[in-house]
């Protein structure tokens, strides 16, 4: 037996091109409102975060998004079922990912990307908030782990440039 | 007065100058706003001078400024300010602008500093806001002898707190600050109750908004028991679905849009002397708090306080402070006008000091869920201001009809009371608006 502890293999990787397959089907899911088949692309303890300050302990602190399994699932459940001011009319999106870097791990994978989410609300283009083009830019990383041979979303972490600053309506998926 | 919400006030055909006393039609069953006060840049420019610039503004808390140095940026009206703990420990709000020039000197929302200085001349005030150094003053071609240098930055005349809640005025001769706050009081201290020590500190980052809207919409809706079953129709689907599993804590208690109802008919609604509107109500059923996760919790809070008053501290309660600090949930909130038509609203999450950390952690949760510019409950409200907003271009419909509930109202003392459908609160806001815009100062 060696003396020191073997380092363990960072055996979890993707190729950069499978990377980019599976943010840009994210993001078609997110822009068509495949919302349904959005939340199986995570795992069971998966996490949806938004953070507005990703350096500070988020039990103390406030995000403007924390959702866990049961709050995605409100989220799109809300989306798609309910009528609600802040989505009536609802928002349409188009996320363009770049800067795609994969670091692999022992059990997990991280994604690094670049995005900017262009979002605008349809309906009455001559009506406040309506018909304006919203850009949003953000650092995204997705750590992904395999479950049953599949990858899954087990964290998207969001971070927008202006996620300290004042914000509009951000009731889509970011 | 005329009935008809069509009716041009007396001014309009006369004057091009609103009179702001024109813009509130009372009488003893009516009571309405004319669509100027939230339209008219001109009605804006005026407010600043007669409402920010006259009362009691909130800008920031003691737990925002511990240490001898802490200071954080705030505004009255447009007007930036620093609220800052100097060394010595006193708090002092100035004006946040070199008097030499204008810059502003502190450009930080939050930080420790001995003292500001600005960036474009380098002129050096104290955190006590004293002017320490004028630079190059006595080189060839500097100031003269005769140089009258200031004191330091503008100091507002009137600085006070309540449970650490500060307030300052740019009116020497503003009334004691409990005496401004009134009933409020009542709403701050049953809030911070809920702490086992009796003070809250505000740790988390806050969420903040801009909308398209007048500033007053905001002041009017954090306590408009009226809208929430319409605007937030959609969340209360949701309650009803994912009852409290997301993140409720009790706060918008009531499963079915029939419980909900049933609870919102609970308590009352107060118009308050100098312009606050307050909700309160008491717990129907105090009995499930007193058990599981937070039962030794709220055990403690009762016995302080004793059964009657758990109730209401444990109840909903929600004020709009006149003119810019709201209490609802667990969160203090600001309001702050920037246009006629441009508002930030600001929200910043307490913590329960003493309160178990699982406890203070699902509050933010919570107002993640309802509150955040991402949740299913805030966006709501502000996307309804920016269509008050565009609504009130069609100003050939001169009044905002706000009566609802008048004759159910009860005078007590220099309060009404209504019940909890009433739209006392909102009264509250426009009698102390309009008794200020009415003084006549010089804008």
């Amino acid at each position: 037996m060696s003396e020191t502890l073997a380092q363990p293999a960072a055996s979890c990787t993707m190729c950069r091109a499978d990377a980019e397959d599976f943010l840009i089907h994210e993001a078609l899911l997110l822009d068509d409102l495949r919302l349904d088949e959005w939340l199986q692309l995570f795992t069971d303890d998966g996490l949806y975060w938004a953070p507005i300050d990703d350096k500070e302990d988020v039990s103390r602190h406030v995000a403007l998004v924390y959702d866990t399994t049961p709050r995605r699932e409100e989220r799109v459940y809300h989306l798609l079922h309910n009528e609600f001011p802040a989505q009536s009319p609802r928002s349409r999106t188009v996320h363009c990912l770049s800067n795609v870097r994969v670091t692999p791990g022992v059990d997990h994978l991280v994604i690094d990307s670049s995005q900017v989410i262009y979002e605008t609300r349809g309906g009455d283009a001559s009506q406040v908030g309506l018909g304006e083009v919203r850009p949003l830019v953000a650092r995204v990383e997705h750590t992904l782990r395999p479950v049953a041979g599949v990858m899954k979303i087990a964290c998207k972490k969001i971070l927008l440039i202006n996620r300290d600053a004042w914000h509009g309506n951000l009731t889509f998926i970011i | 007065m005329s009935t008809n919400v069509y009716e041009k006030p007396a001014w309009f055909a006369k004057q091009e100058q609103a009179d702001p006393t024109s813009f509130l039609m009372q009488t003893d069953d009516k009571f309405r706003v004319h669509t100027r006060a939230y339209t008219d840049p001109s009605v804006f420019a005026v407010e600043m001078e007669r409402v920010f610039a006259k009362t009691w503004v909130y800008v920031g808390h003691e737990s925002e400024i511990v240490q001898p140095g802490d200071f954080k940026t705030s505004h009255i009206g447009l007007q930036p300010v620093v609220v800052s703990r100097a060394t010595d420990g006193v708090v002092h709000v100035f004006v946040n602008r070199c008097v030499h020039r204008g810059s502003v000197v502190c450009r930080e929302a939050r930080g420790n500093a001995q003292e500001f200085s600005c960036p474009y001349h380098g002129w050096v005030y104290g955190n006590d806001g004293k002017l320490l150094a004028v630079s190059e003053r006595r080189e060839p071609g500097g100031y003269s002898e005769r140089f009258e240098q200031p004191e330091g930055l503008f100091q507002l005349p009137r600085v006070q707190s309540y449970r650490g809640f500060i307030f300052a005025s740019f009116n020497p001769d503003a009334p004691e600050l409990l005496d401004f706050l009134g009933r409020a009081k009542t709403v701050i201290d049953r809030k911070l109750n809920l702490s086992p020590e009796g003070e809250i500190v505000l740790h988390s980052r806050p969420f903040v908004v801009r909308y398209q809207g007048n500033w007053k919409f905001q002041a009017e809706n954090i306590v408009d028991a009226y809208h929430f079953l319409h605007t937030h129709k959609g969340f209360v689907q949701l309650q009803a679905k994912f009852g409290d599993s997301t993140g409720d804590f009790g706060v918008h208690k009531g499963g079915s849009i029939k419980a909900m109802r049933k609870l919102r008919f609970k308590g009352a609604a107060w118009d308050c002397k100098h312009g606050h509107g307050l909700l309160d109500s008491p717990a129907g059923e105090v009995e499930s708090c007193l058990t599981g996760e937070f039962g030794a919790f709220h055990e403690e809070i009762r016995h302080q306080h004793g059964d009657e008053e758990f109730a209401w501290i444990i109840g909903k309660g929600a004020a709009s402070i006149f003119p810019g600090l709201g209490l609802i949930h667990q969160h203090i909130r600001t309001w702050r006008p920037i246009a006629a038509d441009i508002t930030e609203v600001t929200i910043y999450p307490y913590e329960l000091k003493g309160a178990p950390a699982a406890f203070n952690e699902g509050m933010l949760r919570s107002q993640e869920r309802f509150y955040g510019p991402a949740g299913h409950g805030a966006a709501d409200d502000v996307d309804i201001f920016a269509r008050n907003q565009q609504g009130l271009a069609g100003k050939a419909v001169d009044w905002l009809i706000l009566e609802r509930g008048l004759d159910t109202d009860e005078k007590l003392g220099s309060d009404y009371r209504g019940l909890p459908a009433s739209e006392a609160p909102q009264r509250a806001l426009w009698r102390e608006w309009t008794r200020l815009m009415s003084a006549g100062e010089e804008v």
